[in-house]
């Protein structure tokens, strides 16, 4: 486990320019952005703001057009392409705000498929995780057949699943009532808090707030201080 | 990986049951084309391949069996000549004169004040071998007499079957009425059956009158049979040619199945193509509707690599699946086929059925390129869009 404090994440001067039309759009603009271990970061903004390109550079899903992003002390900016799957893997968890788990599967084996080892032995191992996420009696229903808040628990479960330094949440919540909104914020929570996991969660929803222990406002491709951030 | 391509399947079984019916259906193609290659060839290849003729001894231009177009003397001083040379020649355990004649025979269905009827017409080739050697005769005799005097004809029971020819029906070749006195096997030609008649008979019918169409030689045993053809040829090189056993029925197999390998090349060329489009095109819908799920595979950290192995499974399950209905229903309908259609003939070899099944799994995995080509293509950042 990654030490308390220390930065899992690190985006040194980041810019992304999307240019297919030949009308350059600027989604992010040099921006730097930090999380330890043991944090939950809340980043907020309006739509077109630059929140999931940040998330999904920050997860090694698509490369910036500028500046460097380590996870975990390596820069994953100058690894090859071919090796960015292993470290999403190992490194990183990513929870999505439609859920994303594979309706055929149970949500056992939506936990155990990102797993390495011999199926019998990955089931074990996601049991674990999704009992430990208070879900165990419904390890062996299709997702069709789950609430939205136990869907999210799995996909918790299954971003867990490698144990990874990094969790990356995008609007995690906002297909929630309240009452399981609470209950993913709390088990998000918990995974900074108790495991040491850095957590980025990207949210529209202002109730996120008061489970973050920052907040930042990402408006143009660049931080900004918000309107409506009450306090960080 | 098993597990999520075989849950993935088992999400979507009629378009699995479709894919592998499909492809089912092609491999029983392939199977059947095969195994009447296999059946043809062997039925053709038979008669000469299990005669005791060692050495086929033709005219020039002539060289198999079916193609008779060979014409020896029988009679005058070259005839003299040669069976002199036959007779005295310490190699040769036995030899005799061997007509073949591809001809129309006619079966004689009634007889009433006097009038007769003609019925069925049968494709027959008619051969006139001599009964005191065998040579060029009946392979098995299954019924009646395995000789044939003066009047007297031996079916192949392929013929029997196909015509309802019994023992002591009359039939008409020739000009002239023969009396079925016995049946035999291994003269079936698959098109054609042989009818075998006396060697001279045959000859007065034909109106070869000093003439047949093969010399059939026996050799004793140990005797090298090329050698012996080369020798004969060399006596006599502007008028004759030889042939081993093993290339007259080369050569007769090629006749028949020589014009029909390049159709059947490219039939199966076709199934081929069928099957394989039919696998590529239910992997691929199949790889649309799930893109989004191999986008969240790419996403949380899988590689091109995996998931391209879980389109080839995929691929693979679904044509294997197929290759084992295909193959199952090939050995049930095939002896039901050949009971209905006796030219039907087929054999099929587990050589063959290893073949179609690594031609099935080429199929699989070249069904696999195209949504391969798409999941290269996809965007894991997609799946965080709605």
């Amino acid at each position: 486990m990654t030490q308390p404090s220390q930065p899992v994440l690190v985006m040194e001067k980041v810019s992304k320019v999307f240019d297919e039309t030949g009308d350059p759009v600027h989604a992010l603009d040099s921006v730097d952005f930090n999380v330890n271990a043991g944090e939950v970061c809340l980043l907020m903004g309006p739509s077109g703001s630059g929140k999931t390109t940040l998330l999904t550079i920050a997860g090694a899903l698509q490369r910036p057009t500028a500046g460097r992003v380590f996870i975990d002390g390596t820069e994953v900016t100058a690894v090859d392409q071919s090796d960015l799957p292993a470290i999403r893997k190992s490194k990183v968890g990513f929870i999505f705000q439609h859920f994303n788990l594979i309706p055929a599967l149970t949500a056992l084996d939506n936990v155990a498929l990102v797993m390495s080892g011999g199926l019998k032995e990955r089931r074990g191992r996601a049991l674990e995780l999704i009992e430990s996420l208070g879900l165990g009696h419904r390890a062996r229903t299709r997702p069709r057949h789950l609430s939205g808040g136990e869907k999210q628990r799995v996909a918790i479960a299954r971003a867990l699943a490698n144990d990874p330094v990094l969790i990356l949440a995008d609007e995690p919540v906002s297909n929630l009532d309240a009452a399981r909104l609470g209950e993913v914020l709390t088990q998000l929570r918990r995974l900074a808090y108790d495991l040491g996991k850095a957590v980025v969660i990207i949210s529209h929803d202002h109730r996120v707030q008061e489970f973050a222990t920052r907040t930042l406002w990402l408006e143009d491709g660049r931080f900004q201080d918000g309107p409506h951030i009450l306090g960080n | 990986m098993l597990l999520l391509t075989r849950e993935n399947l088992l999400t979507e079984k009629t378009r699995l049951a479709l894919s592998v019916s499909g492809i089912a259906l092609t491999v029983l193609l392939i199977t059947m084309l095969v195994a009447l290659y296999r059946g043809w060839d062997e039925k053709v290849g038979t008669f000469v391949a299990q005669s005791s003729v060692d050495v086929w001894v033709t005219s020039p231009g002539a060289r198999d069996f079916l193609g008779a177009a060979s014409l020896l003397p029988v009679e005058g001083p070259d005839a003299v000549d040669a069976h002199a040379y036959l007779n005295d020649h310490e190699a040769v355990a036995a030899w005799s004169p061997l007509i073949v004649r591809p001809m129309d025979v006619w079966r004689i269905e009634a007889v009433v004040d006097g009038s007769e009827k003609q019925g069925q017409r049968i494709d027959a080739l008619f051969i006139g071998f001599d009964p005191l050697t065998g040579l060029g005769g009946p392979l098995r005799v299954v019924e009646g007499r395995g000789d044939a005097w003066f009047g007297e004809i031996i079916v192949d029971s392929a013929l029997s079957q196909r015509y309802g020819v019994e023992i002591g029906d009359v039939l008409r070749a020739a000009g002239k009425d023969w009396t079925v006195v016995g049946k035999s096997q291994g003269g079936d030609f698959v098109g054609t059956q042989t009818v075998f008649a006396h060697h001279d008979h045959a000859q007065a019918a034909l109106g070869m009158v000093g003439a047949t169409t093969f010399y059939a030689v026996s050799l004793v045993d140990g005797t090298d049979a090329r050698e012996f053809a080369d020798e004969i040829v060399e006596r006599a090189p502007d008028e004759i040619v030889a042939y081993t056993r093993d290339e007259f029925a080369g050569n007769t197999r090629e006749r028949v199945l020589g014009d029909v390998l390049p159709l059947l090349v490219v039939v199966l060329g076709l199934a081929f193509v069928v099957g394989m489009t039919v696998a590529g095109l239910t992997v691929y819908t199949s790889t649309v509707a799930h893109s989004r799920e191999y986008g969240i595979l790419k996403a949380v950290g899988f590689g091109d690599g995996y998931l391209y192995r879980l389109v080839v499974e995929k691929s693979v399950i679904m044509t294997v699946l197929g290759f084992g209905a295909g193959i199952l229903v090939a050995f049930a309908i095939a002896p039901l086929i050949t009971n209905y259609v006796p030219q039907f003939v087929v054999h099929i070899r587990w050589q063959d059925v290893c073949g179609i099944f690594g031609a099935t799994l080429v199929m699989a995995v070249a069904a696999a390129y195209l949504p391969i080509r798409r999941i290269a293509d996809l965007d894991p950042v997609s799946v965080f869009a709605a």
